[in-house]
């Protein structure tokens, strides 16, 4: 017990500084099991928030708008599909309107924006409308997620959140939406103690 | 800062974080793209970047990378865009105010889809409202505008 509080000590001031590969992290097998299912509690409750679900969604490649503001769940207005290139190349580039900017600030019904290009993430990372057990089945697994062992799902929000990705935009959303669940840095934390439990997975 | 467009360069004093819509319309006195919105909900203000068409509302200025080409650049009374003389031969326009933004965003999509369906149509110009309705005529004009170009 004392050992974790120490190790989570450690990864919040990784996680706050955001410097990729700064983070020391915990020794796999030394977080308990209860405590690693309770981060991933905490993963699911972000990645199924509307900030970061709304854009990765299944194959048929349409963006969801969904979120307080909205009332129902609906597909992005403006007939968008962002097709199978995920970045709407076949259609209506996501950058027409989603600009690239490192300026988060818009006005709440504007486009919003972030530092690298906006796009769908990949079809394998489909987490809109998806359970816990589904979610955490593809987070592990390393032929849906990008071939990251859970050390390099750390890196991979790290690397992302300081080229100022969707992973710092959504807890600094601009405009009145709505920021993803407590902060960056402790879901870093979580993916960490996720990952040094040994990535427990609900049942259901 | 510095800006090219429609392949004039001009230099402006303006805060970085003033959207490139501004910056055309009221430093470079460039009005043919429309403020409609200012949140891209309507695409009266497309122009390209590098070819690429963009919402120039949404765009700060200080994070433009690429040359601007705005209506006034895409072709010239003398020899107008494939598009713009589809526009003509077409009597799309109505009241015209997002006129602009429609032949915009359709050269941009002909450029990307030489041969667009009626739907691939409706899926890319969507975004660019008409209170005119003159949506029949749009998808008309584009159809005939990739026909001329494929004959070019
Ligand atoms: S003014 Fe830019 S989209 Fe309406
Ligand atoms: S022609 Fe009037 S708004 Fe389109």
């Amino acid at each position: 017990m004392q050992k974790s509080v120490v190790i989570l000590a450690a990864v919040s001031i990784a996680g706050a500084a955001l410097a990729e590969g700064a983070l020391t992290l915990p020794e796999e097998g030394s977080i308990s099991r209860a405590d690693g299912q309770a981060a991933f509690e905490r993963i699911y409750e972000v990645v199924i928030h509307p900030r970061c679900a709304n854009c990765h969604v299944g194959e048929d490649n349409i963006p969801m708008w969904s979120g307080p503001s909205y009332g129902e769940a609906r597909p992005h207005g403006m007939h968008i599909n962002a097709g199978e290139s995920r970045i709407g190349a076949e259609f209506l580039p996501c950058q027409t309107c989603h600009v690239t900017s490192d300026d988060f600030d818009t006005a709440p019904h504007a486009a919003p924006r972030f530092g690298i290009a906006w796009q769908l993430a990949p079809v394998e990372f489909e987490w809109f409308g998806k359970s816990r057990a589904e979610i955490c089945a593809q987070l592990k697994d390393p032929e849906r997620n990008g071939g990251r062992d859970w050390r390099e799902l750390v890196e991979h929000l790290e690397h992302d959140a300081s080229l100022n990705g969707p992973v710092a935009w959504g807890w600094s959303p601009g405009g009145d939406r709505e920021p993803a669940p407590r902060t960056l840095e402790e879901h870093v934390e979580d993916m960490a103690l996720w990952g040094a439990a040994g990535q427990p997975c609900p049942a259901e | 800062m510095k800006l090219t467009v429609n392949g004039t360069e001009h230099e402006v004093d303006v805060e970085p974080e003033m959207p490139l819509l501004w910056v055309l319309r009221d430093e470079l006195d460039i009005k043919g793209p429309k403020y409609g919105c200012g949140i891209a909900q309507c695409g009266a203000c497309t122009v390209h970047v590098d070819g690429m068409a963009v919402r120039s509302c949404q765009l700060p200025v200080g994070d433009l990378e690429g040359e601007v080409t705005t209506i006034e650049g895409l072709g010239t009374p003398e020899s107008l865009h494939a598009v713009q003389a589809a526009w003509v031969a077409h009597q799309v326009a109505q009241c015209g105010y997002c006129q602009s933004g429609q032949i915009m965003q359709a050269a941009a999509l002909l450029d990307l889809n030489p041969a667009p369906s009626d739907e691939e149509i409706d899926a890319v110009m969507s975004g660019n409202l008409c209170r005119c309705g003159t949506y029949p005529r749009i998808r008309a004009a584009i159809h005939d505008a990739a026909q001329k170009l494929s004959e070019a």
